[in-house]
Parts: structure tokens; sequence; C-alpha cells
């Protein structure tokens, strides 16, 4: 009754076709209420519309209809035989590339919408770089307005031919490509009549077999985030988020920075004593040995701890309104810690479209830009590589409105000791 | 239909998630408060919420009383606050009622005066920083593009234009530009994984969503905005079933979503629920 849940971002470069396919994909699996679609027939009845938008779907805000432009992310499932999906949309448009990444840092797959006609422009190879940057490997593309060109199958070819070398050198392996015409209906769920050339799936069939949803990272080294502490009628329960492994009674953990050792002694969770918990739970934990714990401290096992680093080098995405030069002090939040970092060296700035290396040692980053950035630590953080436990290798920095610069761990220099001093970094 | 083990799983999942989200909101904000309308969605919230701090939420919870309810929702709600040890706080905008504000004149007026100007009214007073919601992304496509933290400001807008960023599980912090935070921790359920919730939790339910002379209520909103519909479901079960085969969504019978066009979204940016 409650199939496999699968998160899937929609990327391309604007007026692709993105929310037209997002629309199809709603609309021929049924994901609509009636009541809703009566509606946009009266709003197209009204205006004089003839052909049925199906952008129009996704608009439940009026001022989005000004120049057919997405304005935010919204949220829709919509089921197959195997799956059910929610899409995140993205709005194709330069400026919003912070809701861009908050849409996309929640995807487990991602569709990338390619128009015919238009082939490979600069945000569909914005959206790719960023996609990869932020860990998702599983891509499937659709070669959209089919019906603009024909049908032809020399067009399909050729934009697959190029599409193939430029997601290679990104280092993506698998990717198949459907010819499709979101506004027809034509490969998405139903077969096409007009591309008889085509003897592949339709993209959903695409995806329902190319497509898995994202395990649990049981088997990594144990992580969890403390959240908070409660003082309970007579006891003193540690609220951690297990982030991967699997936590277990009776064992020793560490906490860090503090440094703190103990042995587990309960695993509460709600009024139930656990023995064991897994990644994605919030638990209780009452440990012997262990005192004045905060929240931000990483819980792992002695025999394969958290890393406390004493510098980093992470890959840079600033969103709106900031600039980040060599020298600034900022406030990185990795998992539920809150730490002053220092820019050390801003050593590329990486041109996101282009993917060329725009400018080495750059003096300063602005709003939109990707750089590579060497950070040194001014307080304890446990930091992980994004490849080997991204759920400690991500951060955001945080400005005076929130979320500035989002940032992905490549390298740590790992200190030897717990209580090694920062400064000599 | 018995609740299968990948049905408990699945529910796990969720649970877990929104465990989470309450106890991040209770760490990052000083003075947070949940709402509860005793309705189905908040009424497992509130539960969540219990679980969340093992046993005794320790923040109020709010009711807002339009004055207009069905006497079943008061009912069940002071029993179920007494049950519970509920911290509750009652909301209600006495002079607005006393001025004869209704909706029979005008709706939108009343549902602004008194719901959102009630709350108003008491986050003025009680300044707190944060509220738990029970929205659902399932509920209305306005609600549809909410996210698990979302900063009202101090006129009590809601800038959805200009939503901050939410990367990964890191939530929006407190900050001095916003008067306080909607945290909504069962965003990512869906009608019916809220029923089954309360079927495998044996949560106590209003009687009102189940069906009595041929009609039920599925949705609770004031006694003379809401409109029953025809159903003989007299268990969860009837309900679930019912629901699988229905295409009617679930508010079709609050006249404040049909009313104009946009008015939810009106309603919302002004700081409705």
């Amino acid at each position: 009754m409650n199939p496999k849940k699968i998160n899937l971002v929609v990327i391309g470069h604007k007026d692709h076709g993105k929310s037209t396919l997002i629309g199809r994909l709603l609309y021929d699996s049924n994901a609509i209420p009636e009541q809703k679609l009566r509606q946009v027939e009266e709003e197209l009845k009204k205006s004089g519309k003839k052909v049925f938008e199906f952008a129009f779907l996704l608009d439940s805000l009026e001022e989005e209809r000004i120049g057919g432009l997405t304005i935010d992310i919204m949220q829709t499932p919509f089921k197959t035989k195997k799956h059910l999906y929610t899409i995140i949309d993205c709005p194709g448009h330069k400026e919003f590339i912070k809701k861009m990444l908050t849409g996309a840092s929640q995807a487990d797959s991602a569709i990338l919408v390619v128009s015919a006609k238009e082939g490979i422009q600069d945000q569909t190879k914005q959206h790719i770089f960023l996609a990869k940057t932020l860990g998702i490997s599983q891509l499937t593309v659709a070669i959209n307005k089919m019906d603009k060109v024909n049908y032809d199958e020399k067009k399909f070819r050729e934009i697959s031919k190029k599409l193939e070398e430029f997601l290679g050198s990104l280092g993506y392996e698998k990717f198949p490509m459907v010819p499709v015409s979101a506004i027809n209906g034509d490969n998405v769920f139903r077969k096409s009549k007009k591309m008889p050339w085509y003897d592949g799936l339709t993209l959903v069939e695409t995806l329902d077999n190319f497509t898995s949803p994202s395990l649990l990272p049981v088997n990594k080294p144990l992580r969890g985030c403390v959240q908070d502490v409660y003082e309970l009628e007579k006891r003193s329960v540690i609220i951690s988020k297990i982030e991967t492994g699997v936590l277990e009674c009776r064992k020793i953990v560490v906490f860090n920075p503090s440094g703190e050792k103990g042995s587990v002694r309960k695993i509460e969770m709600f009024g139930q004593e656990m023995r064991k918990v897994g990644p994605g739970h919030s638990v209780g934990l009452i440990v012997d040995g262990v005192k004045g714990i905060k929240r931000g401290e990483v819980v792992s096992y002695l025999t394969s701890p958290a890393s406390l680093v004493r510098s980093f080098i992470a890959e840079l995405i600033l969103f709106s309104g900031v600039e980040i030069e060599n020298g600034d002090v900022l406030t990185i939040r990795c998992g539920t810690a809150e730490k002053k970092c220092r820019v050390h060296t801003i050593s590329e700035k990486i041109d996101p479209v282009n993917l060329t290396l725009q400018e080495k040692s750059p003096s300063v980053l602005k709003e939109g830009d990707v750089g590579r950035v060497k950070f040194v630590a001014l307080e304890p953080i446990c930091m992980e590589k994004y490849s080997e436990i991204p759920q400690l290798g991500r951060f955001a920095v945080e400005g005076k409105k929130g979320t500035v610069a989002a940032g992905i761990v490549l390298k740590v220099d790992v200190m030897k000791e717990p209580k090694e001093d920062n400064a000599k970094a | 239909m018995g609740v299968k083990n990948t049905d408990t799983e699945y529910l796990e999942e969720l649970e877990k998630k929104s465990i989470a989200i309450i106890r991040e909101a209770k760490a990052q904000f000083k003075n947070p408060a949940a709402l509860w309308s005793t309705g189905k969605d908040s009424t497992a919230t509130i539960w969540l919420c219990k679980k969340a701090f093992f046993g005794k939420i320790p923040f109020p919870v709010i009711h807002i009383d339009t004055g207009c309810k069905f006497p079943e929702i008061y009912e069940f709600r002071d029993r179920l606050a007494k049950e519970w040890s509920l911290n509750l706080i009652i909301a209600k905008n006495e002079e607005a009622i006393k001025k004869g504000v209704s909706p029979y004149k005008d709706r939108f007026e009343c549902c602004t005066l008194l719901k959102t100007q009630a709350l108003r009214n008491l986050l003025e007073k009680e300044k707190f920083d944060a509220l738990f919601l029970a929205i659902r992304r399932d509920e209305h496509g306005i609600r549809a593009k909410e996210r698990y933290y979302s900063p009202r400001n101090e006129e009590f807008k809601w800038n959805y234009k200009d939503q901050p960023a939410e990367m990964w599980d890191l939530y929006v912090k407190p900050s001095e530009d916003f008067s306080h935070m909607r945290v909504h921790p069962i965003l990512h359920w869906t009608e019916l994984n809220v029923w089954q919730y309360v079927k495998q939790e044996k949560l106590p339910i209003n009687p009102l969503y189940f069906a009595n002379n041929g009609k039920r209520y599925r949705s609770l909103g004031c006694q003379p905005c809401t409109v029953p519909i025809p159903s003989n479901a007299k268990t969860i079960d009837e309900i679930v079933k019912e629901l699988k085969k229905s295409k009617i969504p679930e508010r079709a019978g609050r006249a404040q979503d049909k009313e104009k066009a946009y008015m939810m979204q009106k309603l919302r940016s002004l700081g409705y629920m």
C-alpha cells in the first residue's frame, strides 16, 4: 500500500519545458484532483486560451502566471506501477539559484530536460554541474519538444551524442535518454506513434527501471549529532540524531569535540527502550561516564571516531547577497554544530557554465559563484569528506539573514589529538 | 485492513523525521508553542510532541476558539487536555465576537479577525518565537509550497516569493527579522498516512469524523462554514476505504478554500494557517 518513495528533481534550461513535463507527469498519472483540473479549465476559458497548458496546473500562485515563470519549488507526488515520485520542480531562471539548490538538495534522482530545438544551453550545463556537486548520481534525460523538430531522429541523435560527451566528462556513467513531447504526451506515459525509429522505453518506464530510492547508510561508521540534552525526572537524556551507522546499547561511544567517553546504558525512543537504532532516528541516550555534553557534539564509536578537523577544503556555492574574501570569518553549520571558521584561501573560482577554471586565487567570490576554498577551523568541528559520509560532509554558511552559501567537503585535515591547539593552523 | 509490517515501517520513517524536526525546533527556539484544532492532524502532531519529549510537552498548546466551533470540539478538547496534561491556552478574539463579526456577513473578515487576529493578539502577549502547526503538503495547493520551517515577519505576513534556503536538514534559524517561525512537523504526511497513524497509535479522534445519519465531516472547521460529506464510514478502516476511492480533496467542504480564487493564498499571506 505504501510504495517506495523517490525524490525527483527536474532540471534544465529555462523554457525547455520542465513545467510542462511535470504537468504532463501529474496529469497522466491522475495525481491531480478533479476539482483542481476543473478550476484550471475555467481559468483557461476566461483567459481565452485554447491549448491546455500543463504549466498552469503547477501555478497555484496568481503572480506566477505573469511571464510564465514559476516562482517557487512545489512538491507534488505522482505514482507509477513501481514507485511514488515526489517531484521537486526547478525554476530555470538564473536568479533562482538558491531555490534550485534547496530543491535539489533533497533529491535522490534528477530528470534533465533538454529542448530538441535548442539543444544544450548554459543553464543545462549549470544545473548538471550543480546536481553532480550535490551528489545526485541517478540521472534520466528527457529530450523534449520533439514536436517542434518534426519528431526527427537525426536531431535526437545529435543532441544525445553531445550530452553523452558532456555528462561522461563529468563522471556520469549511466543516463538513459528518451525523446519526448511533454505538451502532446509522446513517450512520457504512453509510447509515441510519431517516433517509430525509437524502440526504447517511455520516460516513466525508464524512471521505474533505472531509478531506485536512496538506501539508508547503515554500513557506514556511526555518526550521530547531538540535538539537545533533556533533564528528565531522574536522568539526563542526550538527544541525538543518528546520521549513519547503527548505535547499539552497551557499546563505548565518544563525543567530539569534548572527547567525553562512556558506555551506552539505554537508548530511549518515546517510551520504548531499544537495543539498537539506525540512521534517521532521533533518540534519547543515557550514557554512563560522560558529563557536560552539549548540542553540536558528534557521537561515534572509538573504533572509528568522528574526524575533528583543523582545516578543510570545500567546494562552495554562493547564494545571493553575499561576498566572500580571504580572511573572512564565517559561521559554518554542519550537522547540529555551528562553528566559526576562517577563509584561509580561495584557491579557485569555477565557471559553472563552462566548467572551466575561471580564475586562480581570486580575491573574492560573489553571489552565484562556485569556488574551491580552504577553511581553517577556529573552534573544534567534526567534519567528513562528502564522498565518504555526506551527512557530515555538507554544510551551510550562515549569514545575518539566514543561509548564504552551501558547501561540500572535498578534503579534511584531521587533528591527531582531540585537544590539539587549533591556533597552530 | 490490518496495518501490515511494511506500513509500520513506512509510518516509522515518517514519524522519525517529524520527531527530529520537533526536537530541532525545541533546541533552536526559546519560547515555542503548538497550535491544536482538535482535528486529526493537530492531535497527531500533539501526540508526536508528547513522544518527542518523553510524555510531557514542555510548552503551551493553543486552541483558537472562534466561538462557533462544534460542541463536540469543545468537549473533546477539554477531555483530552486533561488526559494528556496539556498546558492549554485558549485564544479568542472576544472583541470581534462582541462586535458581531460573522461568516454570514463576510467570510474573509470573519476568518481574519476570529482566527488570525486572535492568534496575533496572543503572540503579542506571550511572545512565542515558534509555532508548531499540523499542515500537510497534500492538503492544498498553497500549502504545497511550504517548508518545514517558515518564518513570519512582524506583520505576520508569509513572504512566499522569497522563502529562505532550507538545505538538507539545516532549518532556518531564529532571527530578529521574523516575529515567529512556523514549524511543520507533518508536512510530508498524506491524509491517508495520518489516518494510518491514528489507528496504529490508537489516538482519540473527534466523533464528528465518523458517520452519523449518513453524513460525516472530513475536515473540521467552524460550524457555520463546514459542510459534511455523504458517508457511512463509521470506523477508521471504512474511512480509509472511502478515501482511496474518492478523488474529492479533503478540504472540499471548507468554504474559505473555495470562495474567491486565491482567497486561501491571500489569507495565508496575512498569517492564516
